[in-house]
């Protein structure tokens, strides 16, 4: 396949307005030489590297702290990942959990934008026993 | 690291550096028609490549995985670690070759950021911070 071909995930934190269907209409009605294809947290676009890297900027306007992205090793509809053609989705565990707590990272951006300096969070201590023993008697009643 | 993730590709896509992803690094090896079923078969090409990043007694796991990782660690110009991470999080696979790329970058002495993976909205503004301070100050 061509290098200059990229493919690139789409995502949509959990808190925004947007729906992966109004992203996806969006991107066709951009009119970009790209690929696209509707998924549960957003859009997969596929095609030139620059026209991929257009259509994002364009995406990324519509909610700047919540429209989040990363490029993807296999292309769009790839029989081995597709899961229309029974294909296996190993990594999908981590992009769920890292969907999930894309609200904290926006809050995070937010944050940044507004230039405040976030105040230095408590340190994670060990869980005292006492809260030990009364997970371990809610698992065992 | 982990060299897969969205949040941290995102962040450092977004603060205008360019990240080095497993995925862009694995493209070429899935797309490629040499290969019968990548990622998960290597060449006896990597194999050699491997033994750049991991000793022959490592086990081939490892050193399979570190073919991927070892150039991208030699291209790297600055690190950002997340430590104390859900177990969801990163490559589904093995801990002793994330132990083995982080002592490689150590080992490079580029400037490296270590975070906790935030479980709130206050560490979650404490790391984009310091993620944005950190890649601001290496420009």
């Amino acid at each position: 396949m061509d290098s200059e071909i990229e493919t690139r995930l789409i995502f949509i934190a959990p808190t925004s307005d947007l729906t992966p269907d109004r992203i996806a209409r969006f991107i066709h009605n951009l009119g970009n030489e790209v690929t696209v294809k509707e998924t549960c947290y957003g859009a997969v676009v596929e095609g030139p590297k620059e026209a991929v890297r257009q259509t994002l900027g364009e995406v990324r306007k519509l909610d700047p702290n919540r429209i989040f992205s990363k490029v993807r090793a296999f292309p769009v509809g790839d029989v081995r990942r597709c899961r229309a053609h029974h294909g296996s989705r190993p990594g999908f565990a981590q992009l769920e959990k890292e969907w999930k707590d894309l609200c904290l990272v926006e809050q995070g951006l937010i944050c940044v934008e507004e230039g405040e300096r976030p105040p230095t969070p408590k340190k994670r201590g060990r869980l005292p026993i006492k809260e030990l023993r009364k997970i371990v008697d809610e698992v065992s009643q | 690291m982990p060299p897969n993730s969205l949040i941290l590709y995102d962040l450092v896509e977004r603060f205008g550096h360019e990240p080095l992803s497993l995925m862009k690094a694995l493209r070429e090896r899935v797309t490629s028609n040499e290969i019968e079923a990548p990622p998960l078969n290597i060449t006896p090409e990597d194999v050699k490549m491997g033994l750049k990043y991991a000793a022959i007694e490592v086990p081939s796991g490892i050193r399979g995985r570190m073919v991927v990782y070892g150039p991208l660690i030699d291209q790297a110009d600055a690190a950002i670690f997340m430590e104390d991470a859900p177990y969801s999080f990163g490559c589904v696979g093995c801990q002793r070759t994330n132990e083995l790329a982080k002592l490689l970058v150590r080992k490079r002495k580029v400037p490296i950021l270590s975070l906790d993976y935030p479980s709130n909205e206050e560490e979650a503004k404490d790391m984009v911070y310091k993620v944005k301070e950190f890649l601001e100050g290496l420009k």
